[in-house]
């Protein structure tokens, strides 16, 4: 029942931002053009999404995006990142929030599955501007090191990583990045609405 | 079909540079057998030791020819086409050309100056990967004649020397290296290897780790404690592994690949 409110909620937030047809705002850079020497969207691995979906990073391409990993069983930074995501985007002027893409991409490849991820989102009432990702270990270890993101499994299967908020402008280029838990916002807020002219 | 030819390639090299094999690895590779890793540093809920399921790993470290192969094959790794995303200025820069070893490559020397991404992409190519870090220390924990290093003084004399010794200019061939004990060559002596998760060491073993600001960089499950301050190679490597990125590439940083057992040999004693 949760899973069905959970689908309708999607389906009805999603049509506006990254449903099947390109918002307005994403069809200002041409996706044919090759990408810049820095763009992570190079990245070739792919991920899913929540909903099940296949996706490559590229897909955010010609958005503002701001980039998190972390994983979802996770006690202490990870609801500080999300929190933290939360008031970045509250800084936005309201043309910027509307086409920043709030992305966050698991460590736990085991127990983070879409269906966990989608749960997740569920429970935070979080919309259709945040997107969370699954990979195989291959795409989140490639991932991480483009991002500089540190991260080991424990044994009690948590995980120890860096908290590291990233900026990446239209082009997929890291404009910013803000490093560990204290401060640093506004600053990051600036960086996305410079990063979306 | 395709990559059994590169698999032949590689297999060609490595004949050339006379490694005489009596595994029933894959040529130019040595099966190492389920062992266990202690790791150099552990938080309080790590269990002291790791299991490390059995494994092939190369010999050698990769050559510059080896290599050279590679970037024939796969235009995007040469060094004016690669993006800085993926390896930085210092790329290959001991290559006279794209395509040209010259003389400070000797052509079965171990490579050097490659990224992390250029190794696995290597490793990719031809169905191997990158080691993990408690498979390539499992390896190297090995003696020349026992199973414990530590007590091989022979092999310790040898990576004290190495150790004190600048990186030379012209690195030189690994092929007359002793092996260890497990079979595998030049662990050390001449390069520095990367590993498929490098940047898994962290707060561990830095000296800023103690730091508050350090603490705020990282959700971790508490301090970390050395387990054993006496291996001082041990220590350099995780030093080295925890300042490098992805990108990195330097004159004294090489690699070696390995591979999964296939799942029928996996399963023998």
């Amino acid at each position: 029942m949760k899973r069905l409110l959970l689908s309708i909620g999607l389906l009805a937030a999603l049509s506006p931002v990254s449903g099947e047809e390109p918002a307005a705002c994403c069809a200002a850079v041409e996706e044919t053009a090759p990408l810049s020497a820095r763009s992570l969207y190079q990245l070739d691995a792919t991920f899913t999404n929540d909903r099940g979906k296949a996706v490559s990073l590229a897909e955010f391409r010609g958005r503002p995006v701001v980039l998190t990993m972390f994983f979802a069983s996770c006690g202490y930074a990870c609801p500080l990142l999300v929190g933290d995501m939360t008031r970045i985007r509250e800084m936005l002027s309201s043309e910027v929030r509307d086409e920043a893409a709030l992305v966050l991409v698991s460590f736990d490849t085991e127990r983070d599955t879409p269906d966990a991820l989608a749960k997740y989102r569920d429970e935070r009432d979080l919309d259709a501007q945040w997107h969370f990702l699954h990979g195989n270990a291959d795409a989140v270890s490639e991932l991480a090191a483009l991002l500089g993101v540190k991260y080991r499994k424990e044994a009690n299967g948590m995980f120890s990583h860096s908290n590291l908020i990233t900026v990446l402008n239209r082009k997929g280029e890291i404009v910013h990045q803000r490093n560990g838990l204290q401060g640093g916002l506004e600053e990051t807020a600036q960086a996305l609405i410079a990063a979306a002219p | 079909m395709i990559s059994r030819f590169r698999h032949l390639l590689a297999t060609i090299t490595l004949g050339l540079m006379g490694a005489g094999i009596n595994h029933a690895a894959p040529t130019g590779m040595v099966e190492i057998p389920a062992g266990e890793y202690v790791p150099l540093f552990t938080s309080p809920v790590d269990p002291a030791s790791v299991p490390v399921p059995a494994f092939y790993l190369d010999e050698l470290p990769v050559t510059n020819a080896q290599f050279l192969a590679f970037v024939q094959a796969n235009p995007k790794w040469r060094r004016s086409n690669v993006s800085p995303l993926f390896a930085d200025q210092s790329y290959l820069k001991h290559w006279v050309g794209d395509l040209e070893l010259g003389s400070l490559a000797p052509s079965d020397s171990p490579v050097v100056h490659v990224s992390w991404f250029a190794a696995r992409a290597y490793a990719k190519w031809l169905g191997k990967r990158l080691p993990t870090t408690a498979e390539w220390e499992r390896v190297a924990a090995a003696g020349y004649t026992v199973s414990n290093g530590r007590e091989d003084t022979e092999l310790n004399g040898d990576i004290y020397r190495w150790l004190a010794r600048p990186t030379p200019n012209v690195i030189p061939s690994a092929s007359e290296a002793r092996p260890n004990q497990l079979g595998a060559r030049a662990l050390f002596g001449y390069v520095w290897e990367w590993v498929s998760d490098f940047n898994t060491a962290m707060v561990t073993g830095e000296s800023r780790a103690d730091s508050g600001l350090e603490r705020d960089l990282f959700c971790g499950s508490g301090s970390v404690g050395a387990r054993d301050t006496s291996d001082y190679a041990a220590f350099m490597r995780s030093a080295l592994r925890s300042s490098l990125q992805a990108h990195n590439s330097t004159s004294s940083l090489g690699f070696r690949c390995a591979r999964d057992l296939e799942p029928s040999s996996a399963t023998s004693p």
